[in-house]
């Protein structure tokens, strides 16, 4: 049987191609995402090992707390050390040297004025002047190091990018200090890399300095420590942590090695590449399941066409399990093949898919390409346990056909169809249950995304399984004003799709998959952008917001300097923290007291507005009551430097507006308890003694000379965040269009196979007077009927999926909004995909010979 | 260049001086090159009259299929020429022959007539329904009853009889009144009742509608409802009978066989 089954796919090689093709690139995205993001984890071990070059231990104050993760990262809630501990831990044994250091707010504006804020963060550092300073990770490769408070030296690319020259000037802008001028006195290369940490901007100055301008007088970030000649790192370690606890310190600090150190930072940015590759792989997944309906159908086709010679083997003696595995064989070669082609592809696509991201804002380092094992078995398996499964239906069809099909013409059984609909109808429901539980059940974030996307997977394939049901009215509608006009190509089109309607729904199922997800994310987006955009408008009355260029907050001294300038305007400025109340670690946001002059949270009444000026929490209604909270109680807290007790001042009811969510509000008067002080946003209600020019005028001084800020009124802050969240939508877009493409091949497999089915019903109508255009356009039309038919079926799936995620975070304060254009033009584009898709198969049904098709057997 | 444009050949005298319907002058098919070339058709010149049956034989292999292809536009020539009326069909491109066998050729198969997603009154108005016109509804009438379908072509060809299928077939062919009906094997398929259905259809055709049929047969019953026989043996012509019966076209086989 296996000759057979080799012989059957080397006559098909056109067939063979285009199905692989479909598995192909599915496996090609699945491999490339694993390969770009282990090439990015590999980067980050290399960096991280070379940033903490020469550093054998570290001694640090202990994490008060785990941050919540997201907004917060562990080094902006762990409090700095006292400048005289360097002392005590100088004195230990086994310690040769030891040295504060620090990583604080530094943005460099570049010497045309503009900052130099990218999407990375901007630090300063303190640079020992000595050579033999414990941190060996930078070396100077242009002019000196800093010696002077007023010298600065960047890191090359920033040195580069800034325009700077050795002896000229530099602007540089901190949080709790105004901007200040430096003089330039070198460049230098940082963790062996051009990019530096992930294409940070980094300024160094001399440690007094650094600690003055960083908010660490008398302060360090940590202690670098170098270990005496043949102490180990981990010796080290364990005598810092013993004269940490002979000195009665361990229960405010800690010590690890220099690896550990190391390793903690590359596992903080690798756990943010791992949910970038979960949002990768999920794409490819959904092209992978669009794959394995082209495979389906492929097979089902291909055993459709064979049947009599099935039959034939088995009036020969073949058994059903010998046909079953035949047809299971091929598919089994073909997944080898696809996975195989998948894997090289992919691995050429890195590139490209890094570009692609480029284009959309994510620049990330690039670095040796880093194949794993992983990546290989995983890609492997995948794609061919996904076709060989695609094949089982057909195989399964194949090996019920009975030899007496040798000899007759095959007729339907309509108690197989019937079956088959009940099966669909059943896991359709059961699809949708599972994706209801997920979406309104309550569960947590990753099970309720895998009960979501369970669900949608049962979803799809019922509905592909009833969907054969709708493939001869939708055939007919979509045709009716062609062949009213008397049309017979649209009249035979529609016939040949009607005539088998498994096939038509199955082939348009893959581009529903397509559909439903664009069309549901259009319909995500636009709920998200019209609430937010409501939700501001109708909340906040501010005339400006500040906003960071980048993704890191900013300093305070563009709040502070426009508070100088305009006395009588409010100025408000947002910071985001973490604190512990009870046992929960929660999210809080810092405002300044006077936030509810101009955004309304809906205070309720007895809220103690002079109060929250010293000092206190407001608390959202639910928070309050779940947790039994009044005004005038005392809540026991923790703060990043210890315990601490505020007074709950107000309740609110309503939502903060977006981007914020904590259920805690917090005085900024409060927030000397927090080791950062970056303001994440800043609104102004300008006083009415002012004219808007005026105060426009203060307030886009403020930011430009603070760097790295947008300053908006609100209509612009509005439009600027809504194409922030534009572009990253657009890349799902682009991302989802794989899948469309995928359904795509599937259209042209599966039309290109019809065609060589009909050959002899093609050579007829030729003989009998069908012009190539005829027949090219009646290819074209049952191309664009099934495009049509898949499409609306997609939007129709996708606007409800759309319409009950919205529903389930209906408490957010989002609201169903219908993008009705943008769906039309998706559904349209699909569409003309779709009739491009036609073009190949027609026009090798035009090319057929006609005595030759006609004679044909 | 050919007019495209139909002509009726019953109502509308045609301005020919000719009386052939269709004509092959000293045509040759060669397949293959070489010492491989097989010459299936070795200069065949043959005049197929207006309003005449014929019918042409010959053995397997003798060419008769290749005939009736280049005569109707479905096979080029190597040499020769082939006229459907004045007009020289060897000399059209694929486009214009398209149009020539919609609009001025029928066709009978032997089998696979028929469009299977498309009914019997379809299925016979298709030539036209390619063309954009509709079926003038009294010549339909007057096929419909001829071929007596008249209450079976609401049906799809699955669920007509061979018969059936074929009949549809020969009101197809009809149904643009065509120069020339060309009919290969038209009853091969069939039991013998059926087939002298449809051979009797055919006669009546032509007898009473004053079409034009050539028909290829290598069945002797067939051949003799034609009105002239033209045997083809080796790809050229052999011999001729008119008024053909069973018996004298099979005499003229078995001579051939010889």
């Amino acid at each position: 049987m296996w000759r057979v089954t080799l012989r059957g796919l080397v006559a098909k090689k056109f067939r063979l191609a285009l199905s692989s093709l479909s598995i192909a690139l599915g496996v090609a995205f699945m491999a490339g995402t694993f390969v770009l993001t282990d090439t990015l984890g590999g980067v980050f071990d290399g960096l991280f090992t070379n940033t903490t070059q020469g550093v054998d231990a570290v001694v640090r104050s202990k994490l008060p707390y785990e941050p919540t993760g997201g907004q917060v990262s562990r080094d902006q809630l762990r409090p700095p050390v006292p400048e005289s501990l360097v002392d005590v831990v100088r004195d230990v044994d086994g310690v040769a040297r030891a040295e504060g250091s620090l990583l604080g707010y530094a943005l460099v504006i570049g010497s045309d004025g503009e900052a130099l804020q990218g999407q990375a963060p901007t630090f300063g550092l303190p640079w020992y002047p000595r050579s033999d300073t414990v941190n060996q990770s930078s070396e100077i490769v242009k002019g000196r190091a800093p010696r002077a408070p007023d010298e600065v030296a960047f890191d090359i690319r920033t040195f580069e990018d800034g325009g700077f020259r050795v002896g000229g000037p530099a602007r540089v802008s901190f949080q709790t200090v105004p901007p200040r001028e430096f003089r330039v006195v070198g460049a230098f290369l940082f963790g062996g890399s051009k990019d530096g940490p992930v294409g940070a901007t980094l300024s160094a100055f001399t440690p007094a300095t650094a600690q003055e301008v960083m908010n660490r007088v008398g302060q360090w970030d940590l202690i670098e420590v170098r270990a005496a000649d043949g102490v180990s790192q981990t010796e080290l370690r364990d005598d810092l942590r013993a004269a940490l606890r002979a000195d009665g310190l361990a229960a405010d600090f800690e010590s690890i090695t220099g690896q550990q150190l190391a390793d903690e930072q590359a596992d903080e940015l690798k756990s943010n590449l791992s949910i970038f590759n979960t949002f990768l792989l999920v794409f490819a997944l959904v092209a992978l399941f669009v794959g394995a309906f082209v495979i389906y159908n492929t097979f089902s086709i291909t055993v459709a066409q064979r049947i009599r010679e099935i039959g034939l083997l088995r009036a020969l003696g073949a058994t059903g399990r010998q046909v079953n595995r035949a047809v299971v064989g091929e598919s089994l070669v073909v997944g080898v093949l696809s996975s195989v082609i998948g894997i090289v592809l992919g691995i050429a696509l890195v590139p490209l898919l890094q570009g692609l991201l480029a284009g959309f804002g994510i620049d990330l380092p690039g670095g040796p390409l880093v194949i794993a094992t992983r990546t290989l078995v995983v890609s492997f398996l995948v794609g061919t346990v996904v076709t060989v499964v695609s094949s089982l239906a057909p195989a399964r069809r194949a090996a019920r056909v009975p030899p007496i099909t040798a000899l007759r013409d095959q007729a339907l059984d309509p108690a197989a169809n019937r079956r088959r609909y009940l099966w669909g109808a059943a896991l359709w429901v059961v699809g949708a249950v599972i994706l209801l539980a997920g979406l309104f059940g309550g569960a947590s974030g990753g099970d309720s995304a895998l009960l979501i996307g369970g669900g949608a997977f049962f979803a799809f394939i019922g509905v592909a399984m009833l969907s054969p049901l709708l493939a001869g009215p939708a055939a007919r509608v979509l045709t009716w004003p062609a062949r009213r006009r008397g049309r017979v190509t649209a009249r035979l089109a529609s016939e040949n799709a009607e005539r088998n309607p498994r096939r038509t729904a199955s082939t348009a199922s893959a581009l529903m998959i397509g559909l439903t997800l664009v069309s549901m994310v259009a319909v995500l987006a636009a709920s998200l952008k019209g609430s937010f955009t409501e939700t501001i408008r109708g909340q906040s009355s501010a005339d400006f917001v500040l906003s960071p260029k980048g993704f890191f907050p900013f300093s305070p001294a563009a709040a502070e300097q426009i508070r100088e300038e305009l006395p009588d305007a409010t100025v408000v400025e947002y910071r985001i923290g973490v604190i512990q109340v009870g046992n929960d670690t929660v999210n809080v946001l810092g405002a300044s007291p006077d936030f509810t002059e101009i955004t309304d949270i809906g205070l309720r009444p007895g809220a103690r507005r002079d109060a929250f000026a010293r000092g206190g929490l407001y608390v959202e209604a639910p928070e309050a009551e779940a947790r039994g909270l009044k005004v005038g109680d005392t809540v026991e807290v923790r703060f990043p430097d210890g315990p601490g007790r505020v007074t709950v001042q107000g309740i609110y009811a309503k939502e903060l507006p977006p981007p914020f969510d904590p259920p805690f509000v917090l005085s900024l008067a409060d927030w000397d308890r927090f080791p950062t002080a970056e303001d994440v946003s800043v609104s102004v209600l300008k006083g009415p003694g002012t004219t808007t020019r005026e105060a426009r005028r203060v307030v886009e001084r403020a930011a430009a000379e603070v760097g790295g800020i947008d300053a908006d009124d609100l209509a612009s802050f509005i439009d600027r965040q809504i194409a922030q969240f534009d572009q990253l939508l657009n890349l799902v877009y682009v991302l989802l269009m794989l899948a469309v493409v995928i359904a795509l091949v599937g259209i042209v497999n599966t039309l290109a196979l019809s065609v060589y089915e009909r050959t002899r019903e093609i050579g007829l109508l030729r003989a009998v007077g069908m012009t190539r255009r005829q027949l090219r356009r009646m290819v074209r039309g049952e191309a664009l009927i099934v495009s049509a038919f898949g499409a609306l079926l997609g939007l129709v799936i996708g606007v409800v999926f759309g319409f009950l995620i919205v529903q389930s975070v209906s408490s957010e304060g989002i609201t169903f909004a219908l993008p009705v254009v943008q769906l039309v033009v998706f559904v349209v584009l699909a569409v003309l995909a779709g009739l491009v898709a036609g073009i190949p198969p027609a026009r090798r049904a035009g090319r057929l010979d006609v005595l030759q098709a006609i004679t044909s057997e | 260049m050919s007019r495209i444009v139909p002509e009726d050949p019953v109502s509308v005298p045609s301005p020919s001086v000719t009386t052939a319907a269709a004509r092959a002058v000293d045509v040759t098919k060669v397949y293959g090159q070489g010492d491989t070339a097989v010459h299936a058709l070795a200069g065949v010149s043959v005049d197929f009259l207006r309003g005449q049956y014929a019918a042409i034989m010959g053995p397997s292999g003798s060419g008769k299929s290749t005939l009736l292809h280049c005569l109707a536009g479905l096979d080029r020539v190597s040499s020769g020429q082939v006229f459907l009326g004045d007009d020289e069909i060897s000399a059209m491109n694929e486009k214009e022959l398209t149009l020539v066998r919609r609009d001025k050729i029928g066709f009978v198969f032997q089998a696979y007539n028929l469009v299977p997603t498309l009914t019997g009154l379809e299925n016979i108005s298709l030539p036209l329904a390619l063309a954009g016109r509709s079926p003038d509804p009294e010549w339909l009438d007057r096929i419909l009853t001829t071929v007596n379908l008249a209450d079976r072509v609401g049906h799809r060809p699955n669920e007509l009889s061979g018969g059936q299928q074929q009949r549809v077939a020969v009101a197809r062919a009809l149904v643009s009144r065509p120069e020339v009906i060309f009919a290969d094997e038209p009853t091969g398929n069939l039991d013998s009742r059926s087939g002298a259905e449809i051979l009797g259809f055919m006669r009546d055709a032509v007898r009473e509608l004053g079409q034009t049929i050539v028909m290829v047969t290598h069945d002797p019953v067939a051949a003799s409802y034609a009105d002239r026989v033209v045997f083809l043996a080796d790809g050229k012509i052999v011999d001729e009978l008119a008024g053909p019966t069973v018996d004298s076209v099979m005499d003229r086989m078995r001579r051939l066989g010889d």
